[in-house]
């Protein structure tokens, strides 16, 4: 059976096609781009699949940010908690583990035990712990969102709550005279911090990341001494997608 | 008749054969139309913050309606109600003891029934005719849990009310006998409502009353609400005195003899999933992790404090668990 899946992001949508368990299509587009190149209004959003270029499918499930938006006709919608629940069910074969998504513009972290959903944390009114911060970040320093991310050694506290003013912080460091590196650092240690408090109801011996954030190496490093097995998805800002097409083939 | 409050179940039967009108002081509290003003009376009088909200409440119920004396249950409870205990008897409030004791053994029970008896005066045959009157109730509300799970036609928040309320049969056991001879009726030309997920409330009784219809929303159903029918002492035939009737309950006695019941009545009513409800502040919540690895069926554990109705971030993970557990249900491969 193949299952198209697709996960509505902020930044980018991501579009999945398993067959019999197995990805044989992913591709990535950007929000704007989806929206306006790959779809048709008629009365609900209609995707051109052929347009996309996945082939047939048997079955198509959508996840997202937001009810309406994810409402694709031709596609059965599911919640996003659900949607990356099973992905990383589907990734990991594990049963018991805290699932941490850090997104363009949400974060959350999802309990799982017994492969069920048990406890959720959102991050709500600010987006100051996700991925568009380090982007920020990133050209405010002139690195690249990978050189930024291999840095953890030594970093300055960067203090601000909100992330606008955060940019002015970090000038003053440059004004200081801290290295690139240890800047790299104190942004990337600004964000774990951040996270902190979603994460402290979320007690649990093995933490799985999925999102784009999942593969920076500096946030895997910290959060390495409050978990004893910090584990990155594969495929982690696929998981959604790869949910919804464990969720098409597992349940009717 | 004189009034005697209960702050958890104890022999009706006895303080009823003594003369007395029982009443249960968690009912007096949870159904109050303000109940936070009882914990605000309890906090005031120095209650800690970081204290389960129904010693508060029972505490601020006893306070406001200018309770006289009350039985205090010395084995069988949490040690919160001991220091209660204490607290109210400062206050003037006469205390009368009664313990389930914790070796669990009916010789041990069976002597601390004698001396409540003697204690309050009352022969074998004056309680035994009491709990005939009481067995008479007592089968009625277990026909109405036996229709819940083999019928469908009970909502779970009935199920749990009318079982939670045998605790001091309201009151008066003939009104209320009364009350369950209306509901039965009507149950009984009910047609069956049948929800995809069947599920079981393992705990105490929760803060949050709304939790039974909350859950009927996502096509789920409470089937079984286990200390709420320890209170109406469901296996009460089997019982040829009281002594083993109050011997054959599991809300005061240890853990294994405790889940050893749920695992029956999960099997029984064929539950899909539990609902373990805890207050916050209380050690029972810990009992988590042993009901998590013993009992063969999926649980989430939620947890109650002031409120008497469920606050978002619980209705969402309620919505988020129930979800996955109705996509087992109908596993394709």
């Amino acid at each position: 059976m193949r299952i198209l899946g697709i996960d509505l992001g902020s930044r980018e949508v991501k579009i999945v096609l398993q067959e019999n368990h197995v990805t044989v299509f992913k591709k990535k587009i950007s929000t704007m781009a989806f929206y306006r190149d790959f779809c048709l209004y008629d009365g609900k959003i209609v995707v051109d699949v052929n347009k996309i270029g996945c082939g047939p499918f048997d079955r198509a499930v959508s996840t997202g940010y937001g009810k309406n938006n994810t409402d694709l006709s031709q596609f059965e919608a599911i919640n996003e908690i659900k949607a990356h629940a099973y992905g990383s069910i589907f990734q990991t074969k594990m049963d018991d583990y805290v699932l941490l998504d850090i997104g363009g513009q949400d974060v959350k972290a999802i309990k799982i035990e017994n492969r069920l959903t048990v406890d959720i944390e959102l991050n709500d009114r600010c987006a100051a712990s996700c991925g568009r911060y380090l982007e920020n970040m990133a050209q405010v320093l002139e690195v690249s969102l990978d050189e930024l991310s291999t840095h953890f050694n030594e970093p300055v506290e960067l203090n601000s709550t909100c992330a606008v003013f955060s940019e002015s912080e970090l000038i003053g460091k440059i004004a200081e005279g801290a290295t690139t590196e240890v800047l790299c650092a104190s942004v990337n240690y600004s964000l774990y911090k951040r996270l902190k408090p979603l994460l402290n109801n979320f007690k649990s011996k093995k933490l799985v990341l999925s999102g784009g954030v999942a593969k920076n190496e500096a946030i895997q490093f910290y959060l390495n001494s409050d978990y004893k097995e910090v584990i990155s998805l594969e495929d982690p800002q696929f998981n959604g997608a790869i949910g919804c097409c464990y969720y098409g083939s597992m349940f009717s | 008749m004189k009034k005697i409050g209960l702050t958890t179940t104890v022999p009706l039967e006895v303080l009823m054969a003594a003369g007395y009108e029982p009443f249960d002081l968690n009912n007096l509290f949870v159904t109050a139309e303000n109940h936070l003003h009882y914990i605000d009376i309890a906090e005031q009088d120095g209650f800690p913050k970081s204290m389960c909200a129904w010693i508060k409440g029972i505490y601020g119920a006893c306070i406001e309606h200018d309770v006289k004396e009350i039985i205090a249950v010395m084995e069988g409870d949490c040690s919160n109600t001991k220091v209660l205990n204490d607290i109210l008897k400062s206050k003037g409030v006469l205390l009368h003891p009664f313990s389930f004791p914790h070796s669990h053994l009916i010789e041990d029970l069976d002597k601390e029934m004698k001396r409540f008896m003697k204690y309050f005066d009352v022969s074998d045959e004056e309680v035994e005719g009491v709990r005939k009157q009481l067995n008479r109730i007592r089968k009625k509300v277990k026909r109405i849990d036996d229709l819940s799970y083999k019928k469908d036609v009970v909502s779970g928040f009935e199920n749990h009310l009318l079982q939670l309320c045998m605790s001091d049969l309201d009151g008066n056991p003939l009104e209320y006998e009364k009350l369950l001879d209306d509901k039965l009726l009507d149950i009984e030309s009910r047609n069956p409502i049948v929800k995809k997920l069947r599920l079981g409330y393992i705990g105490v009784p929760p803060m949050t009353g709304d939790l039974f219809d909350f859950v009927e929303t996502l096509d789920s159903k409470f089937m079984y609400s286990e200390v709420q029918r320890e209170f109406s002492f469901p296996r009460f035939e089997m019982a040829t005195n009281i002594t083993e009737q109050y011997y054959d309950y599991t809300y005061p006695y240890d853990f294994d003899y405790r889940i050893k019941e749920i695992q029956r009545q999960v099997d029984l009513r064929e539950l899909d999933g539990i609902i373990h409800y805890t207050q916050a502040f209380c050690h029972k919540a810990a009992e988590h992790i042993l009901l998590k690895d013993q009992l063969n069926i999926p649980i989430l554990n939620i947890e109650g404090d002031k409120l008497n109705v469920l606050d978002a971030r619980t209705k969402l993970r309620l919505e988020a668990f129930l979800d996955m557990l109705s996509d087992m249900k109908v596993v394709t491969k």
